[in-house]
C-alpha cells in the first residue's frame, strides 16, 4: 500500500495550521502589556521618544492594518526585521533553528538510544532487580529540574573532569557536538524515563497478548518473536509519545539554551518576548511551528507504516 | 605621561604591588563573560548598557573618562578650554590621529559626528550635547558653539554617544535613512577605539582585534592596547558564567551574584574585584493625589517618610547584597560629581514611623502594591524584606511579579503604586539623574507624578551655571529637597562585582559602567 496519497493529504492539512497560528501569535504578542519602544528604551525615555520609535515601526497604525502588511510580507518571504538586534528575522531564523534543531536531534537520539534497550531489560526482567534499579535511576532523571541537572553536569564533567567545555557553541560541526552533549544529556534524561517507562509497559503487556503466545506455539524462534510482534506493535505508542515529545524538547531547549550559553533559537525567544520584539516572536513561532508539525507528520508516517490501518 | 601614570596607578591598586614589580606583558586573547550581548553598536542610537558599557572599545571620544569615572582627560584631543562666558568650547585635536582602517581622522569626521550625536530626535541621549549650536572646524582646532553655557558639556564630550566616527564610511554604508545607515554600520563598526570587531555571532561570541592605528602608548612606549584580542563571551547563566571562569575557560566575568562574591574571594586562583559604581537601588513610588480614582495615601508627604523610616536598609543591605551594598547617603550615588550627605538617609527608627502614621490619618495603615521583576533574584528580596517591614506600621504590601515590558507600562501610564528600581547615571555630571529623578518636566520625576517648583527652578538655573561653587549650591538644595520630600525609598548602592582571573591585569570598570580593556593585558 502506499502511503503518498496519506501524505499529501497531511501536507494539505498543514496550511491552514500555519495560517491559525500566524494569526494568534500576531493577536497574542500584541496583547501582552507594553510595547517594544517602551521595552526597548526602557525606564528612562521620554514619551516623545516611545511615540515616535512606535510610529517608526508602524505600531500606531489599527491592527487589521498591520496584521495585512503582515500578512503580504509573509507571502514574499519577508518576515520583517528584529527590533532589538536590527537584523532580518528570516537571518536570525537560519542562524538560530539549525543551533536548536541540532541539540533536539542529539537529545532525542540519546533519549532513545538510553530508553530502547533499557525498557526491553526492564520488561524482560519485571521486578526483578534489574527493573527496579533501571526504573528508579529514570525515575531520579525525571524529577530533577533541568537547570539543576545542567548545573552539575557542567560541574562535574566540565568544569571538574575536563571532559566537556562549559557550555558555548564551539565553531565547525565537530566541535558544536563536542559541546552540545552535555545539555544534550541534560534534555535526554527526562524523555528517555518517560520513553522507557512507556516502553516497558507496552513490552509487557504484547508479551502476554495471545498472537505472541500463538507465535510461541508455531515454535517461532524468540529473538523473531520479539522484532517481528512484539517490538512492532509495542512501539506504536512509543513513537507517537516520541513525536509529541519533539515540542517538549524544543520547549525544554530555552532553559538549556540559557544554563549552557548555547546561542539558540530558545534564549532568543525569550528575550524576543521580554523586548516585545513582535516581528522575532511571530517569525521564530511560525519557524517552531513549521518544525514541530513537519515532526508529528514524520511520527504519523512512521506510524502509518507500522500500523497500516492508521492511513486508511 | 599623565595617562601612562595614571594606567600604572590603576594597574598598581589592581594588582595591590607597586608598577615597579610588575613589567605588563603584551599579546594573547583575552576572553571576558558577560551576561547578555551587545544589541546595537552605534554610538548615537543605541539603546541599552549592553550596548554602551563596551562602546569606547571600538570607538573613541575627543576626550575620556578618568579611571574614577569623576573626571575628565584628554582622548583624541590633546587639550581644551570653555570662554569665560561659557558659549565657546575649543579642542585642538591629536596629531596624527587614525580611524582602524587607517584613514585620518578629520575635522569634518568631528564636525559631523558632534552634529549627528546633537540632532534633535536622533537616539534618547540628545539631551546629553543639546546644547551644541554648531561646530566649526580648521585645521586641528575644533571651535563649538554653545546655544547656551553648559556646565556638564566637557563632561559630555566623554560620553560614548560623542564618538567620533568616519562621515565618509557612514555615508557610503546603504540605507536610505540615517537609521538604516546606523543598522548597516553598526553590523561592521569602523572607529578609533582601542579595539575593533573582528566577527560577531549574535547571541555567542563578539571577537575584538587590536586596533593597529590607536593612539595612546603603553608602559612600554609601545602603542596600546597591550592584548591582540579580546573575545566577549555571553553567558546569561550566573552559575555558569562562574564555572566557566573556574575552568580556565574565559578570563574574567561580569555581574557576579552577590551571594557568590564571597566565596569567589576567597577563590586562589582569581580576583576578586568590587569596582565602584554609581548604581543606586531605590522602590520609587507613585504620589499622585488619586490613582485609578482612588486616594492615594502615598501623596501624604508624611506617609513617604514613615516608609522610609520602617525600611531596615542595613537589614535589607544583609539580605540581598550579603553586606556588598551601602546605605544611601543621597539620591545620587557618591560616586556621582556634585553628591552631598554623609549620613545614611531615614535611619530605622520604627517608633517615628508609626507615629508618622498616625500623623498622616492612616494608624492602622493600608493597603498597597509593589512591583518586582519575576525572577529577579534582589527584587523579589528586597520585595520580600519590606513586605514584612512595612507590616509592621500596618501597610499591607502586595507583591505583583511582571516582566520589564510590563512594569515600564504600568510605570508609565501611572497606574503602579511602588516599583522597585535602579540607576547608573551615563556621564560624570549629576545632572543626568537629576533631570530624571527630580526635575519634573523630563518624566514628572520618575513618572511619580512628584514636583517642586523649587527643585525645577534650580535644576534649570544649574543647567547652564558655569560658576563652580554656585553649581554646588544649586545641587546641594535640590538634594536637600528630594531626599526629604522626594518619591522614592533609598535602599543601597552597590558596586560592580566582576571576577577575574589572577593572570588578567590592567582591567577596569569605571562607575558609569564602561569596561576599559584599552590598558588590559594577560599575565602569561
Amino acid at each position: 500500500m502506499s502511503l503518498v496519497p496519506y501524505i499529501l493529504r497531511r501536507l494539505l492539512q498543514l496550511i491552514p495550521t500555519f495560517a491559525f497560528i500566524v494569526l494568534v501569535v500576531f493577536i497574542l504578542v500584541r496583547l501582552l502589556p507594553g510595547d517594544p519602544a517602551s521595552a526597548i528604551l526602557g525606564d528612562r525615555a521620554l514619551d516623545a521618544d516611545v511615540n515616535r520609535i512606535n510610529a517608526e515601526l508602524g505600531l500606531d497604525q489599527p491592527l487589521p492594518v498591520q496584521f495585512i502588511a503582515f500578512v503580504k510580507a509573509i507571502a514574499t518571504g519577508n518576515l520583517g526585521n528584529s527590533i532589538t538586534l536590527k537584523l532580518p528575522v528570516t537571518d536570525l531564523i537560519a542562524q538560530r533553528m539549525p543551533v536548536t534543531l541540532m541539540l533536539t536531534v542529539m537529545a532525542a537520539l540519546i533519549a532513545l538510544v538510553l530508553a530502547l534497550p533499557l525498557a526491553f531489560l526492564a520488561a524482560l526482567q519485571r521486578d526483578k532487580l534489574a527493573d527496579n534499579a533501571i526504573r528508579g535511576v529514570f525515575q531520579v532523571g525525571l524529577s530533577m529540574p533541568v537547570f539543576y541537572l545542567g548545573i552539575i553536569l557542567l560541574t562535574v564533567f566540565g568544569a571538574g573532569l575536563g571532559w566537556f567545555p562549559v557550555g558555548g557553541y564551539g565553531e565547525g560541526f565537530l566541535d558544536h557536538v563536542h559541546h552540545l552533549i552535555l545539555p544534550a544529556l541534560t534534555l535526554a534524561l527526562s524523555l528517555a524515563a518517560i520513553l522507557m517507562r512507556n516502553l516497558r509497559a507496552a513490552i509487557i503487556g504484547v508479551v502476554g497478548a495471545e498472537y505472541v503466545d500463538f507465535a510461541r506455539a508455531k515454535g517461532l524462534r524468540p529473538r523473531l518473536i520479539m522484532i517481528r510482534h512484539v517490538l512492532r506493535n509495542a512501539l506504536i505508542s512509543t513513537v507517537t509519545l516520541f513525536g509529541l515529545s519533539i515540542g517538549t524538547l524544543l520547549g525544554g531547549a530555552v532553559i538549556t539554551e540559557t544554563v549552557f550559553a548555547i546561542p539558540g533559537a530558545g534564549r532568543l525567544m525569550i528575550d524576543s518576548i521580554y523586548g516585545r520584539d513582535y516581528p522575532v516572536v511571530q517569525g521564530m513561532t511560525l519557524a517552531l511551528a513549521v518544525c514541530v508539525s513537519l515532526t508529528f507528520l514524520l511520527t504519523d508516517i512512521v506510524q502509518a507504516y507500522l500500523d497500516p490501518r492508521v492511513a486508511r | 605621561m599623565k595617562i601612562v601614570s595614571i594606567a600604572a596607578i590603576a594597574a598598581a591598586l589592581l594588582l595591590g604591588v607597586s608598577s615597579s614589580a610588575m613589567a605588563v606583558e603584551r599579546g594573547g586573547t583575552m576572553t571576558y563573560a558577560r551576561y547578555a550581548d551587545s544589541l546595537f553598536l552605534d554610538p548615537v542610537l543605541n539603546d541599552a548598557n549592553v550596548d554602551i558599557w563596551v562602546l569606547s572599545n571600538i570607538y573613541d571620544t575627543l576626550l575620556l573618562p578618568t579611571d574614577d569615572g569623576q573626571g575628565v582627560q584628554p582622548g583624541l584631543a590633546t587639550e581644551w578650554k570653555t570662554s569665560d562666558d561659557g558659549l565657546t568650547v575649543t579642542l585642538t585635536l591629536r596629531d596624527g590621529i587614525k580611524f582602524s582602517d587607517g584613514s585620518p581622522i578629520t575635522g569634518e569626521d568631528v564636525k559631523w559626528s558632534l552634529e549627528r550625536a546633537a540632532k534633535p530626535d536622533n537616539g534618547i541621549w540628545q539631551f546629553l550635547v543639546a546644547s551644541i549650536a554648531s561646530v566649526a572646524t580648521e585645521g586641528n582646532t575644533v571651535t563649538i558653539t554653545l546655544a547656551h553655557p553648559d556646565p556638564a558639556f566637557i563632561s559630555a564630550l566623554t560620553v560614548f554617544n560623542t564618538a567620533i566616527m568616519p562621515k565618509a564610511l557612514f555615508e557610503a554604508t546603504p540605507g536610505a535613512t540615517d537609521a538604516e545607515k546606523a543598522q548597516a554600520f553598526g553590523e561592521h563598526p569602523v572607529g578609533s577605539g582601542p579595539f575593533m570587531l573582528a566577527s560577531w555571532e549574535r547571541g555567542a561570541t563578539m571577537k575584538l582585534v587590536k586596533n593597529p592605528y590607536y593612539w595612546d602608548k603603553g608602559e612600554d612606549g609601545q602603542p596600546l592596547p597591550y592584548l591582540d584580542g579580546l573575545n566577549f563571551e555571553v553567558i546569561p547563566d550566573d552559575a555558569t558564567r562562574i564555572l566557566r571562569l573556574q575552568s580556565g575557560e574565559v578570563d574574567g566575568a561580569e555581574f557576579i551574584p552577590y551571594a557568590r562574591v564571597e566565596e569567589l574571594k576567597g577563590a586562589e586562583n582569581l580576583n576578586m574585584e568590587m569596582f565602584p559604581s554609581t548604581r543606586v537601588q531605590y522602590i520609587s513610588l507613585n504620589v499622585r493625589p488619586q490613582i485609578d480614582g482612588k486616594d492615594n495615601p502615598l501623596s501624604n508627604p508624611k506617609v513617604r517618610e514613615a516608609l522610609n523610616y520602617a525600611t531596615n536598609k542595613e537589614a535589607i543591605i544583609q539580605i540581598v547584597t550579603h553586606g556588598v551594598g551601602t546605605q544611601m547617603t543621597s539620591f545620587m550615588s557618591t560616586a556621582t560629581p556634585l553628591h552631598t550627605g554623609t549620613d545614611p538617609l531615614y535611619p530605622y527608627d520604627l517608633d517615628k514611623a508609626k507615629a508618622l502614621m498616625a500623623e498622616a490619618g492612616f494608624p492602622d495603615g493600608f493597603s498597597t502594591s509593589l512591583l518586582v521583576l519575576a525572577g529577579n533574584q534582589d527584587e523579589v528580596g528586597i520585595g520580600t524584606a519590606v513586605q514584612q517591614m512595612w507590616g509592621a506600621i500596618g501597610v499591607k504590601l502586595e507583591l505583583q511579579q511582571v516582566d520589564n515590558a510590563t512594569r515600564t507600562q504600568q510605570y508609565r501610564d501611572g497606574t503602579m503604586q511602588m516599583r522597585v528600581a535602579a540607576w547608573t547615571d551615563d556621564i560624570a555630571d549629576p545632572n543626568e539623574i537629576t533631570s530624571y529623578f527630580a526635575y519634573s518636566p523630563t518624566i514628572d520625576a520618575l513618572h511619580s507624578g512628584w514636583k517642586s517648583e523649587e527643585a525645577d527652578k534650580l535644576f534649570e538655573a544649574s543647567q547652564s551655571e558655569i560658576d563652580p561653587t554656585k553649581r554646588a549650591e544649586e545641587y546641594a538644595r535640590i538634594q536637600e529637597i528630594f531626599n526629604t520630600t522626594g518619591p522614592i525609598v533609598p535602599l543601597y548602592e552597590t558596586p560592580y562585582p566582576v571576577a577575574l582571573s589572577k593572570t588578567a591585569m590592567g582591567f577596569n570598570q569605571i562607575p558609569l559602567g564602561n569596561n576599559i580593556f584599552r590598558a588590559a593585558w594577560l599575565d602569561k
